[in-house]
């Protein structure tokens, strides 16, 4: 093996089996335990309450950042042709995506705050009562942390998707609409199938990236009220850096390893089908 | 007996060139000091003072500057390396069980006959002793001999702030509900209370004082957990209700810097604060619209007339690792020195000597320094004395955030805090 496969197995390795070690032992006696830590787990009410945190908010920001980017990608695709208004919303597109996450949380913040935020002033403009408490309630604190995934990585979906309707051969389009193919025809049958392969890889993307989201919930609502946005990754730093419980904390890590690596096997068995054909 | 005149040339060379004339008994001269410190408005005092030390003593000192939790890790990593990366800290008062537990510090009576002053409040010598001197003491540090391994730098103590322009100084929770109800009007707005209301230690920041002055207990001396009392729901559905139905909406989102923005901006009447929020901020005439208008007092008394301002002071310590221990101990003697401790407070530092703290002149200047002297003065209520205060604090900031929220009934919270906190406990090896 070359050096820097080495090296590279070292820094990855090490970590991971230092890990898994952790996972198995107490880590204030250094004890061995068995699976006594990944047992725990399901006994702990509080770790199912941020597994069911995480799935909604998986599954909330999956289903808008996607139906929302390729409907958009398509929208721009078919109604703006000229160069410079395209290059100008790629502009504005990719700089949700440059902001850290931290300042993403910062901002929205300010955004959602009831009393002096943007968002309660403006329906109250629009004449509405403006009086929400987003952060307070547990389903509103939800929108809000799903919003701002939304908001950084729904143009990442638009970027691809519009790069890859680029792909679809014009003459097909044309034979089709000569045809008499109408909007949904057209997507379903001629501009999906070029789509697909990417969506799948977009889905492993932002899969794994909401399954550990962190930086902007733990600015924007602390994982409150309660624990309504404590999800996973949230709830295993409490255990690591509050209660100091660096074992459970391993166990929980793993745990988030292997879901994200079935989701990553299971999608990448699809998306080489999707490749093959 | 022959004169031996050239030893007197001979020893005044030896003197100049290894430097030693800046006091006597102190070893050379390092070339400098290095401290950690926390980054942020907590250490604008030591840098308004670190000049004059300069100037005094010939020695340079390093500020290697931390966010919060990052500081902790570092020392962690530093002490446990007993690496001699820093000759000086500031920490928390929190971190004290750890650090006097695993020995990591030089003890400053011991080592150096380090003498108690009577300018400085009996609480700021019991926070930098270890074990502590009163309440629960951690398994198996109770033996140990009682040693003081830090002193305060920073003052900081939770205490109560209210426009006094609109109400009176409040002296019990009834009289601050009766100033709200007085002057609450959403509709201004005008709102008769603010509360510090995220999840984890803000909150637990805001309702400890509340929680105590109600006569409640989170642990027993034995570290049973007796959180689980009438005083504790009392005190709870005080807070999450009848101080809630006068605090802006959204309260249970807000941190430090939402509280005194509402209050800067005139919205709020009546708080809770620490004192680097009023000199960055409510005093703040840049940002400020209720300079000069605010009062500053005690923490409220609870039914039973108990007042429970909640401590937070940033400690001054030396470091086992420290190959510099004399001169970083001569340090702490010059910055906490009666002399030093005025500038340091006109520097824009948070002083903790009564002879600051009392003093006409800064009084007139600093408007709220009566209110830390009688807080630092009152019975010292701290957080308790483990390791585990932060998890402590993390479940009870959990559940007080649901209670305030709406989302779990002052009892169930209380119930379920006590329960996880007993079960966290047990973990940690503090009983079967």
């Amino acid at each position: 093996m070359t050096p820097p496969v080495l090296l590279l197995g070292a820094l990855v390795a090490y970590p991971l089996l230092y890990n898994v070690s952790l996972a198995f032992r107490n880590y204030r006696t250094g004890e061995f335990v068995g699976v006594h830590n990944f047992a725990r787990a399901f006994a702990d009410p509080a770790f199912f309450a941020s597994l069911r945190a995480t799935a909604i908010y998986v599954t909330a920001a999956l289903a808008v950042e996607i139906g929302l980017g390729l409907a958009l990608a398509l929208l721009v695709h078919r109604t703006i042709r000229s160069g410079w208004a395209r290059t100008l919303i790629y502009l504005l597109f990719i700089v949700p995506m440059v902001t850290p996450p931290v300042a993403a949380g910062v901002i929205a913040r300010l955004i959602y705050t009831p009393t002096y935020g943007v968002l309660n002033a403006v329906l109250r403009a629009l004449g509405g009562a403006g009086d929400t408490l987003w952060l307070s309630r547990g389903d509103t604190a939800m929108f809000a942390v799903v919003s701002v995934d939304v908001w950084q990585w729904m143009p990442f979906v638009f970027l691809v998707c519009f790069a890859g309707l680029q792909s679809v051969p014009q003459d097909a389009v044309e034979a089709a609409l000569v045809d008499g193919a109408g909007g949904w025809q057209l997507f379903r049958l001629i501009e999906f199938p070029y789509l697909s392969s990417l969506l799948l890889l977009v889905l492993i993307f932002r899969f794994t990236d909401t399954f550990r989201v962190f930086d902007h919930v733990l600015v924007l609502t602390g994982g409150g009220p309660g624990a309504t946005t404590e999800f996973l990754s949230v709830y295993l730093y409490r255990i690591a850096f509050k209660f100091f419980n660096l074992s459970y904390a391993a166990a929980l890590s793993l745990f988030v390893l292997i879901v994200a690596s079935a989701a990553f096997a299971v999608l990448g068995r699809f998306l080489g089908r999707e490749v093959a054909q | 007996m022959r004169r031996r005149w050239w030893i007197w040339p001979v020893i005044a060379v030896l003197l100049v060139t290894s430097g030693a004339l800046a006091a006597p008994g102190l070893p050379a001269k390092p070339a400098k000091l290095t401290m950690a410190v926390v980054a942020g408005g907590e250490t604008k005092g030591l840098k308004a003072i670190l000049p004059l030390w300069e100037k005094e003593m010939g020695v340079k000192i390093d500020l290697v500057e931390f966010p919060y939790p990052t500081l902790y890790e570092k020392l962690v990593t530093a002490f446990q390396a007993n690496a001699p990366t820093f000759d000086l800290l500031i920490a928390d008062d929190p971190w004290m069980p750890k650090f006097g537990s695993e020995g990591w510090l030089v003890p400053l009576d011991s080592t150096f006959g380090y003498r108690r002053d009577a300018d400085i409040f009996p609480v700021v010598y019991d926070l930098g002793s270890w074990p502590p001197p009163r309440g629960p003491i951690p398994p198996g540090e109770a033996g140990k001999p009682r040693r003081l391994y830090a002193i305060t730098l920073v003052g900081n103590v939770e205490f109560f702030m209210y426009r006094k322009d609109l109400v009176s100084a409040p002296r019990t929770w009834d009289d601050v509900v009766a100033n709200a109800r007085k002057v609450h009007d959403p509709r201004k707005p005008l709102y008769g209370f603010v509360i510090r209301g995220a999840k984890g230690n803000p909150v637990i920041s805001e309702f400890t004082p509340v929680l105590l002055s109600f006569g409640a207990r989170i642990f027993d001396n034995n570290w049973r957990v007796v959180l689980n009392s009438k005083q504790a729901v009392d005190a709870l559905t005080f807070f999450a209700k009848t101080l809630k139905q006068y605090a802006p909406p959204g309260v249970e989102n807000y941190d430090a810097a939402e509280r005194a923005r509402e209050v800067a901006t005139g919205r709020a009447a009546q708080g809770f604060i620490w004192p680097a929020e009023i000199t960055d901020i409510v005093e703040n005439p840049s940002v400020s619209k209720v300079v000069g208008k605010m009062g500053y007092t005690l923490a409220p008394a609870g039914p039973g007339g108990k007042h429970a301002p909640l401590m937070g002071n940033w400690l001054l310590a030396i470091p086992k690792g420290s190959r510099n221990q004399r001169w970083a101990y001569e340090f702490i003697l010059w910055a906490t020195s009666a002399r030093i401790q005025q500038p340091y407070a006109l520097g824009g530092g948070i002083p903790f000597r009564k002879s600051v703290l009392m003093n006409a002149e800064m009084n007139k200047k600093f408007p709220f320094f009566r209110a830390m002297a009688d807080s630092l003065n009152a019975p010292a209520e701290w957080r308790p004395r483990t390791q585990e205060w932060f998890a402590v604090e993390a479940i009870l900031g959990t559940h007080v955030n649901a209670a305030l929220a709406g989302l779990e009934t002052p009892e169930e919270a209380i119930t379920k805090a006590a329960r996880e906190i007993e079960s966290h406990m047990k973990e940690a090896g503090y009983y079967r």
